[in-house]
C-alpha cells in the first residue's frame, strides 16, 4: 500500500536522526528507542493533521520533545533552576577538545545540564537546524533559544576544560 | 565592538552553517582583524565538530527501524478514524452490558449456563473488523498489536459465524490470543447470545 511505503520511507528517513536526538536527551539506549518509536507512532495517528508537509521533520522532533517531557513529569525529574553562568564568564573552548571527550563522557556532561537548557543545545549540536527552526521544534521565542544555548554551551565548554584528556586518563 | 562583545556573539557561531546568519556578520568581520579573536573563534568551531561527531556518530539498534515499521498502527483518516471509534464503542458497550447481564443474572440466582461448543477459525481484531472488514495474514501485525492493547477480539468460523472472546468474567484474554491474530485455530468455550450477539468465553485454545 502507498501508506505502508510512504510511513517506511519516513522512518528510513528520520529514525537515525531522531535516535540521536532521543539518546542526547535521555543517555539511555533503551529510552532512546522508546521515544523513537513512540514518535512514528504519534506520526501514524495524528500525522495526517499536519497541514503543510513541509515541516514533517520539526513536527517529528517536536513530538519526540514532547514525550522526553513527559517522561521527564513523570520522574519528576524537571528542575527549574536556571543555569547561573552567564557570557560574562565565558570560557575559552579547550583546543584539544576532540582529545578531552569520548561519547561517554559527553553524554554523561549533557545529562548534568537542566533539560530546558540541554534539549536546544543538543539540536544546535546534531542537527543543521537555524536558531528559528529550533524555536519552532520547541516551541519557544528565538531569543530564549539562543540564550539557553548559550547558557548550556558554557556549562558544557567549562566542564570540558576541567576534565582530564582522554589520553591522559586512559594511561 | 570589542573582542569580549563579539565573543558572546560568536559562541553561537558554528561554522559554514550560519555563515548566512546576519546576526554573526559584524563580530566575524571584526574576528578578521583580530588574531585573538581569530585564534579563539578557531578553537571555538574545532570544538563544536568536535562535539557534534561525536553526538552524530551515535547509531541506533539495528533492528530499530523495522520494529518501528512492524508496529505501526493502522493509519486513519479522520472520518474513518470516527467510524472505527464508533465501532469500538458499540463492541465494548455490548461487552459492558453482556457482561453487566451476565452478573445480574448471576446475583439473580438465574445463571444461563453456555452450551460448551468448539469453533475453529480465524482469529480477529474485532474492531478492525467490524469497521473496515479487515482480517486475514496481511493484517495480523496490526490485529496483534491491537489484541495486544486490549482490543476486543474475536472468531470467524468457516460458516463467517464471528463470535466475541472472553476469559472469565474479570479477566482479560487478550494476552493469551494476540499471538494467535489472523491464524486459523480451535476454540473450546461457552456460547451465550443475547440479541443476535455471539459470545465464547474461551476454555482452550488449539492452534489449528
Amino acid at each position: 500500500m502507498a501508506a505502508d511505503l510512504e510511513f517506511e520511507n519516513l522512518v528510513n528517513l528520520y529514525y537515525r536522526d531522531l535516535y540521536r536526538f532521543g539518546f542526547s536527551l535521555t543517555g539511555s539506549e533503551m529510552d532512546a528507542a522508546d521515544l523513537t518509536q513512540e514518535t512514528f507512532y504519534i506520526w501514524a495517528n495524528k500525522g495526517h493533521q499536519l497541514k503543510n508537509p513541509g515541516n514533517v521533520k520539526a513536527w517529528l522532533f517536536t513530538t519526540l520533545h514532547r514525550e522526553f517531557l513527559k517522561i521527564c513529569r513523570r520522574q519528576k525529574r524537571l528542575a527549574d533552576e536556571p543555569i547561573e553562568e552567564s557570557a560574562a564568564s565565558l570560557p575559552d573552548p579547550p583546543a584539544d577538545c576532540a582529545n578531552r571527550i569520548d561519547s561517554q563522557t559527553l553524554l554523561h556532561f549533557l545529562g548534568e545540564i537542566d533539560e530546558n537548557f540541554r534539549v536546544p543545545l543538543v539540536l544546535y549540536y546534531i542537527e543543521d537546524m537555524s536558531y528559528k527552526e529550533i524555536a519552532e521544534v520547541l516551541m519557544i521565542p528565538l531569543g530564549t533559544v539562543q540564550s539557553r544555548i548559550a547558557r548550556a554551551k558554557i556549562q558544557l565548554l567549562r566542564c570540558l576544560t576541567e576534565t582530564d584528556p582522554v589520553q591522559t586518563r586512559r594511561k | 565592538m570589542k573582542t569580549k562583545q563579539a565573543k558572546e556573539i560568536l559562541l553561537l557561531y558554528r561554522g559554514p552553517i550560519d555563515d548566512g546568519d546576519p546576526q554573526f556578520g559584524e563580530a566575524l568581520e571584526y574576528a578578521r582583524g583580530d588574531p585573538e579573536l581569530k585564534r579563539w573563534l578557531r578553537d571555538q568551531t574545532s570544538c563544536y565538530d568536535a562535539i557534534r561527531s561525536k553526538l552524530r556518530g551515535i547509531e541506533p539498534p539495528r533492528d530499530l527501524a523495522q520494529k518501528i515499521i512492524r508496529h505501526r498502527p493502522i493509519p486513519l483518516n479522520p472520518e474513518r478514524n470516527r467510524i472505527l471509534q464508533l465501532a469500538a464503542a458499540i463492541v465494548v458497550s455490548a461487552g459492558i452490558t453482556a457482561a453487566s447481564l451476565s452478573i445480574w443474572q448471576r446475583e439473580k440466582h438465574f445463571i444461563a449456563q453456555g452450551q460448551e461448543i468448539t469453533v475453529k477459525g480465524e482469529v480477529l481484531d474485532m474492531t478492525c473488523y467490524i469497521a473496515y472488514n479487515m482480517s486475514g495474514p496481511e493484517n495480523a501485525a496490526d490485529a496483534r498489536e491491537c489484541i495486544r492493547k486490549g482490543l476486543p477480539v474475536g472468531i470467524k468460523d468457516e460458516n463467517g459465524k464471528v463470535y466475541l472472546l472472553t476469559g472469565e468474567p474479570g479477566h482479560s484474554i487478550n494476552a493469551e490470543l494476540a499471538d494467535y491474530a489472523a491464524q486459523i485455530v480451535t476454540v473450546r468455550g461457552k456460547e451465550s447470545v443475547r440479541d443476535g450477539f455471539a459470545q465464547l468465553q474461551v476454555e482452550e485454545i488449539k492452534k489449528f
